[in-house]
């Protein structure tokens, strides 16, 4: 243990002398966070404004008035909802307002709106879009929707009219669909109890790609010190020759739990992401390092040289990260989705939407086994395929 | 090749008490490729044993299985008694290896280089620190000891690659080629420090491409060759094994039949040809000899303008048992 440990530690020095795994390690990975956050984040977390509709509407016409009155639901108190304001504004002026700014979309409902819809004879309501973004797209689809409905109230008047029936109960039974109440009902939820805001994503993301460079420094240590011959040195040391394997393994394993809990610690902060339960996300740490450091020696196995060892390195944290939504999401079915589920990166995201979402250690139980398993399988593989290197 | 094979025999018998390393039928091949093949050699204490070799001879898989660094597919190892290999902890406290490379870490001072092998070493406290002020000392390092050794020069480097191995005072050193890239300066002093360790009492195992440097160090040498032992023993042994003789030029003028006659008369010399003024001279022991041979040339009226003499070396010995060069 005790030359394990001189090991280990002598390793972490160099590590630290070096500058380089601190530059990798956390500060390009913050960087990055930042530089994506900026492309991305704006876009994708745009808030919705508030909406003025600017309204000339007939007065005295009931279903007129009930038109304007389907943006009532809109969630008008503005907490977290959209905020819609009507203003009223002759016909005339509605295009103007829409155009210069002051309102966001335009409403124009022409004369005997009401009376034409119970007559069957169509009549234009114009709705023009000013410049509001997403609020005003969902203000028209609401108007839209409300226009439908109405419509179909005037149609059954028709039929009934057609069948025979006296005005008064044609009335009726245009009143009852227009008062009727959707059978189908959407409710609110979120696409996923797994699922990160996009700034939880990045910096889950980052972290995760930037991790398998980082256990890299520790693991294919073994690399470089063959080539430079100090592998040779302490092979003849009188000391099993499983220590010089088990120290790479804990420097790669120290410096991956302390560089990814800085960048989600660091990351959170600065982009405001609370990940939720610090045990879980613990736990899910120190798996996906113990999977990403089990990787590692596969390509320690693999590589005759150390740029050999680089390049393997490179290819299997861009694949992976990416594959694992380093950068954007990635769905897919079948046989690569299944694929991607065993990925360690994506195992890892997974479980900090599911913290991120409010789960504890008891809700992680699905990535963990998938990380520990990943583990498992990388270390037997790497112990069954030959060194390339051992003969160099 | 197969009838200089035959020269070389195992050691024969138990270890000796003075033996810290024996071999015994060393073999190892890489897929198609024998490195090494029943290769048999012993170093006692105070001895320095050369590995005479061109390059991919096969001296640093030797090397690489008397050191524990990989397994030997036959033979063995055996160090102050104790078998070695890769998972052996023992023997591998009785060795220091200085390998080719520079088997040093550049971010860390010569200082913590040192600190670092010899706790490694199993030494600590202030037994590893005042070692570590003497082997500094030794190396002439003592005031470069704190700075990174990516800063060295690169025969401070091979000076504390060295270090390193003398370290922890092993019985067994084994340095494989530690004088390739270095100048003349510093590959005189490695060579000094290598001599003084084996007057010393240290067991020294040395391999190297430099036949100057195996005749200069080496009380034995084996040379080696595709694999193979080819033959080893004294510089001088293995030169009468080749069955060269030393070779005396006599120039001057006078009376050069007579002398040549009076030369082929003397028992040290094996042959003479003469050429106008010149006589060529085939002579065992050439030093002991040449004191009768001017003294008898003169006394039979040749008159000597120059005289020079050609001994054989390790050089011309291998190219007699490979039949190449020892730099191709």
């Amino acid at each position: 243990m005790r030359q394990l440990w001189t090991m280990t530690r002598s390793d972490l020095r160099q590590r630290i002398r070096d500058k380089s795994v601190v530059i990798f390690a956390i500060i390009v990975p913050l960087a990055l966070m930042a530089v994506l956050d900026l492309v991305i984040g704006d876009a994708q977390d745009e808030p919705i404004g508030p909406v003025t509709v600017a309204a000339s509407v007939p007065a005295g016409d009931d279903l007129a008035a009930a038109l304007v009155g389907a943006l009532d639901g809109l969630g008008g108190d503005g907490a977290g909802g959209l905020r819609v304001t009507v203003k009223d504004a002759p016909a005339e002026q509605v295009r103007d307002l829409a155009r210069n700014g002051e309102a966001q979309v335009g409403l124009i409902v022409p004369d005997g709106f009401g009376a034409s819809l119970r007559s069957g004879t169509g009549k234009q309501v114009t709705v023009i879009e000013g410049d509001g973004g997403i609020g005003t797209q969902i203000v028209i689809s609401v108007l839209q929707e409300a226009i439908d409905h109405l419509e179909a109230g005037s149609s059954s008047a028709i039929a009934g009219s057609r069948l025979g029936l006296t005005p008064a109960e044609v009335a009726a039974a245009a009143q009852s669909v227009a008062a009727a109440r959707p059978s189908i009902t959407l409710a609110r939820g979120a696409a996923s109890n797994e699922q990160l805001s996009m700034s939880g994503a990045l910096v889950a993301g980052q972290a995760g790609l930037f991790l398998l460079f980082t256990v890299g420094f520790g693991v294919l240590a073994l690399v470089y010190e063959r080539d430079q011959g100090t592998l040779a040195r302490l092979r003849s040391m009188p000391m099993r020759p499983g220590l010089v394997v088990g120290a790479k393994a804990l420097v790669a394993f120290i410096l991956g739990v302390v560089a990814t809990s800085i960048l989600l610690t660091v990351g959170g902060l600065l982009f405001g992401v609370d990940f939720g339960s610090v045990p879980a996300i613990a736990v899910l740490v120190l798996c996906v390092v113990t999977a990403s450091t089990s990787l590692m020696f596969i390509v320690a196995r693999v590589a005759r040289t150390s740029e050999q060892a680089s390049i393997a390195q490179s290819i299997v944290a861009l694949v992976l990260g990416i594959a694992g939504g380093a950068f954007f999401p990635i769905a897919a079915t079948g046989f690569v989705g299944t694929l991607l589920d065993l990925n360690p990166i994506s195992a890892f995201i997974r479980g900090l939407g599911i913290t991120y979402g409010g789960g504890g250690i008891g809700d992680i139980g699905v990535p963990v086994l998938i990380m520990l398993g990943f583990a498992v399988v990388a270390a037997a593989i790497s112990r069954v395929i030959p060194d390339r290197g051992a003969g160099l | 090749m197969t009838e200089h094979a035959t020269r070389h025999t195992p050691p024969e018998g138990p270890p000796g008490d003075g033996d810290v390393l024996l071999v015994t039928d060393l073999s190892r091949r890489f897929g198609d490729l024998i490195a090494v093949d029943g290769v048999s050699f012993r170093v006692g204490r105070g001895e320095t044993y050369g590995l005479l070799g061109p390059n991919g001879a096969g001296k640093t898989t030797t090397i690489s299985m008397v050191a524990g660094l990989i397994e030997a597919d036959a033979g063995t190892v055996t160090v102050k008694g104790h078998r070695m290999g890769p998972a052996r902890v023992e023997p591998k406290r009785h060795i220091g290896l200085v390998p080719q490379e520079l088997a040093i870490y550049p971010e860390l001072t010569a200082r913590e280089n040192l600190t670092f092998f010899g706790r490694l070493q199993g030494m600590s406290g202030t037994t590893l620190a005042s070692r570590v002020e003497d082997v500094l000392d030794v190396i002439g390092l003592s005031d470069r000891a704190k700075d990174p050794t990516k800063e060295f020069s690169g025969g401070m480097k091979r000076r504390l690659n060295i270090g390193i191995g003398l370290l922890h005072e092993p019985e067994l050193l084994i340095l494989d080629e530690p004088t390739v890239g270095v100048d003349p300066q510093s590959r005189n002093s490695i060579l000094e420090s290598v001599e003084s360790l084996s007057t010393a009492g240290m067991a020294v195992l040395y391999t190297t491409h430099y036949m100057e440097e195996a005749e200069r160090l080496c009380d034995r040498i084996g040379i080696i060759d595709s694999g193979l032992l080819q033959a080893e023993g004294t510089r001088d042994e293995l030169i009468r094994l080749t069955g060269d003789v030393d070779h005396i030029r006599l120039d001057g003028s006078g009376d050069t039949v007579a002398a040549e006659a009076a030369l082929l008369a003397l028992p040290a010399v094996e042959q003479v040809d003469r050429e106008r003024h010149t006589l060529h001279l085939a002579v065992h022991d050439a030093p002991t000899a040449i004191a009768e041979i001017v003294t008898e040339a003169t006394s039979a009226g040749m008159r000597l303008n120059d005289v020079q003499i050609t001994r054989p070396n390790l050089e011309s010995v291998f190219l007699r048992l490979t039949g190449k060069a020892l730099r191709d």
